[in-house]
């Protein structure tokens, strides 16, 4: 039975290493993902973190300038309370626009969202499908 | 109309539920008559899910918008194909065509086994019956396909521009196929564990419907990432996001599942392993439907909040307390008593892939649901995103890929130095060029060179294959080298289809590392005349080109592609504007080559000053992860036929000449 023994600590290796490397993964790449309420209730204390938001664009602060593709908005609550100003360059995500629900993925720090990448879901009266959102960003 | 599609749905319900109490009762009394009712009721399931479903597609197509559905997922202007589509387009009726398809796979079981496997045919109509009834529950209480509006609407919503596409109007099918076909072998397992008949026999019979579920599975993922890639427009074809890691996970499992029942034929060995794997494969489907549709996981999808939630997680509950109940209760009959001899054979490497296999999948798992887990834990949520899945998994593949080209060539019980020689000097020597030719050739060591090298080892191992086979056969029965390939495929159709599938996935392997590696990307905003650079392409912005029909008004930029200051291609990315859902969609221009895609994005436009902004990527070799997918089907193909040679003699080789037999 030296063989079965053998066996069981190898597979016990193989599970060790894929725990690990979840493990180390997740360490390294996780991000926190914050709601506004949440986030308007913790961020003095992520400061210089990067995170996740959802909140909604609130209206009539989207800035788009199309020569630098530089766009500037205030992320808030869905009654537009609790506004946090975000930053981003790059292509606007086709869904994006005044009062959608965005998930906003960046660096916060000095009280701005850096945004790398924007998500927007799709208007909630369709069905969702494999990946049916739209992404901008990398 | 829809009244009669609702009552064919309460009584496909009504007959799925006496099937499950007449075939248990007759299995347990030994009355053959009962299990015959039963399946009977089965097939009367079948007819009246069809007709039901015959009655939606029939209100789609004819507009009727007193119907909810219909206005909410089509419109008069929807072109006739997207109809189809939007059948199974929302939630609604896309359970009812998963009813469905479960109603037709378990009536072509039934018609399959009218004479063969009646010890285990009651619980396996059971078992799909039971399934049946959870679905045709959610239709009948839940889900109402057939529910009509207060006041008729005027016009429809429409289908999501996003869906307009014809990927989806063969990739959701193709993965409902494999998951829902997923269930057969599934019923099959917990008919063996019923009865406890726990031999090979339920594994021979479900051996092609878990390959059908497997390929299937497969085309779906592959159908999934190439709408991504030209409908998202964001560049890549894979986001790891929690809808395509649903389908992904009982992929995984499946393929671990194909290769380890090669040893408990063979061997007799890890019955309780591949039994353990089947119950996951049917579970992580299931898993997979309750992640598509409850929005638990991810809030990014606005997917519907339908409250469908807890009921996907009883049944998933009920699923693997019955099945672990039952592999607990059979246990002391499951063990045997084959061991691994070495680390050097066959079942070692086939166990070493099953591990890893199980282990991407729970890795893939983890990811998906951590942002949960850590919810309830901690009480913050907290995700991951394709970083971790990348970091994860890209080792673990690379593995998975070199233990490809040792699994099938490898001896079993224990491979000699000789042995190993044999099967491995040419492959490693080839690999060992092909990795100093990439180096010289600009590769730098790292993921890629690995999948490069690792695949080119594969592959040599599979043309080593298929090379000594024709030979042997050339040698001993003086064929001529096509008639000599085409008979030993002929003969060994599940060993070579299997090896031709293997080339498929080195394809797909190599693909997803050179365009996740090599990517090149560039960003540019111009005005009309200016020119922008991305790899070996210039791209100069010509004009812009509008056009407009009551359905869509489309903008396009059109732009030459320059190569070495000759013109090669005009490319002419669009945004479209959908006018029934006010909704702008991007519709990428792509240029595509198996040496690389020029994948060329019109990002934004602004009709005062004419100007656009152009993102543009050259992802090389994406080609050969779709080429992969053809060749995967062909050797799908080559091992499902049904063959007259399997009953044939097999050529008994004389020692030296080894003709692959199995």
């Amino acid at each position: 039975m030296l063989n079965q023994r053998r066996f069981v600590i190898s597979a016990a290796v193989i599970a060790a290493a894929v725990a690990y490397l979840v493990y180390a993964g997740i360490r390294t790449t996780s991000t926190y993902y914050f709601d506004m309420d949440e986030f308007t209730a913790s961020k003095a204390s992520h400061d210089n973190e990067d995170l996740r938001v959802k909140g909604w664009v609130r209206a009539g602060t989207i800035q788009w300038d199309p020569h630098t593709n530089q766009l500037a908005f205030e992320l808030a609550r869905q009654d537009g309370t609790e506004p946090v100003n975000v930053s981003y360059r790059g292509i606007l995500p086709d869904m994006f626009a005044e009062g959608r629900e965005v998930v906003v993925e960046g660096h916060y720090g000095q009280g701005m969202l850096a945004a790398k990448q924007i998500m927007t879901s799709c208007p909630s009266k369709y069905e969702p499908k494999p990946g049916a959102e739209t992404r901008a960003g990398a | 109309m829809p009244e009669l599609g609702r009552l064919a749905v309460c009584l496909a319900l009504l007959c799925a539920l006496v099937s499950v109490i007449v075939s248990v009762r007759g299995a347990l009394t030994r009355r053959g008559d009962l299990v015959r009712t039963g399946e009977h009721a089965a097939y009367a399931v079948f007819g009246l899910v069809a007709l039901a479903v015959v009655i939606l597609l029939r209100a789609l197509l004819s507009h009727d918008f007193s119907l909810e559905y219909v206005a909410a997922y089509s419109s008069s202007t929807l072109p006739t194909n997207y109809v189809f589509a939007a059948l199974w387009g929302g939630q609604k009726g896309s359970l009812l065509f998963w009813s469905f398809m479960l109603s037709l796979f378990a009536t072509i079981v039934q018609l399959q086994n009218r004479e063969r496997n009646r010890e285990l045919m009651p619980w396996v109509t059971a078992t799909l019956m039971t399934v049946a009834v959870f679905f045709l529950g959610l239709v009948t209480f839940l889900t109402d396909p057939f529910e009509r509006l207060p006041t008729p609407a005027f016009e429809g919503a429409d289908l999501n521009p996003l869906l307009q596409n014809y990927w989806m109007m063969i990739h959701p099918p193709s993965l409902y196929t494999g998951y829902v076909s997923a269930s057969v072998p599934f019923a099959f397992a917990i008919a063996a564990l019923a009865t406890g008949r726990l031999g090979d026999q339920w594994i021979r019979s479900t051996r092609r419907w878990a390959l059908f579920s497997w390929f299937f599975l497969s085309l779906g993922n592959l159908f999934g990432a190439m709408w991504a890639y030209e409908v998202l427009g964001w560049g890549g074809y894979w986001a790891w996001d929690p809808v395509e890691n649903a389908a992904f996970m009982p992929w995984l499992v499946s393929t671990a599942y194909l290769h380890s029942v090669m040893i408990q034929e063979k061997k007799d060995m890890l019955r309780v392993w591949n039994m353990i794997l089947v119950l996951l494969t049917f579970s992580l489907t299931i898993f997979g439907t309750f992640l598509t549709r409850s929005g638990v996981i991810s809030s990014v999808h606005s997917f519907t909040q339908s409250g469908l939630g807890p009921f996907f997680i009883g049944f998933l509950l009920l699923v693997l307390l019955t099945a672990g109940g039952l592999v607990a209760y059979r246990l002391p009959e499951l063990r045997t008593s084959g061991t691994i001899e070495s680390f050097f054979s066959r079942e070692a490497a086939f166990l070493f892939n099953n591990l890893i296999l199980v282990g991407i999948a729970f890795a893939v798992f983890w990811g998906t649901v951590f942002p949960v887990l850590s919810e309830w834990v901690r009480g913050v949520k907290i995700t991951v995103g394709p970083p971790f899945f990348n970091r994860v998994n890209a080792p673990l593949g690379l593995v998975l890929l070199v233990l490809m080209g040792i699994g099938p060539v490898i001896a079993w019980r224990r491979a000699t130095p000789r042995n190993l020689w044999r099967a491995f000097a040419w492959p490693v020597g080839s690999a060992l060029v092909a990795g100093v030719v990439l180096l010289v050739g600009g590769i730098p060591f790292g993921g890629a060179w690995v999948a490069f090298v690792g695949g080119v080892f594969a592959l040599g191992t599979i043309v080593q294959e298929f090379w000594r086979g024709v030979r042997a056969r050339q040698a001993m029965l003086h064929e001529s080298a096509p008639r000599a390939l085409g008979r030993l495929v002929g003969k060994n159709r599940r060993r070579y289809g299997g090896y031709i599938i293997h080339v498929g996935i080195v394809s797909i392997f190599v693909g997803i590392a050179a365009s996740s590696v090599f990517r090149i990307e560039a960003q540019q905003t111009m005005k009309v005349g200016d020119e922008m650079r991305v790899g070996r392409y210039t791209l100069r912005y010509d004009r812009i080109d509008s056009q407009e029909n009551g359905h869509v008004a489309r903008t396009a930029a059109v732009l030459p592609v320059f190569v070495d200051g000759r013109q090669i291609d005009t490319l002419m990315p669009e945004k479209r504007f959908y006018k029934k859902p006010k909704q702008p969609t991007t519709e990428v221009a792509n240029r595509s080559t198996l040496r690389e895609d020029l994948y060329v994005v019109l990002g934004s436009y602004d009709p005062q000053t004419q100007l656009v902004t152009i993102q543009a990527y050259v992802n090389p070799l994406v080609v050969w992860i779709w080429l992969g997918g053809l060749i995967l089907a062909l050797g799908t193909a080559v091992a499902v036929w049904p063959t007259a040679a399997e009953r044939e003699v097999r050529v008994v080789a004389p020692a030296g000449a080894r003709v692959p037999v199995e």
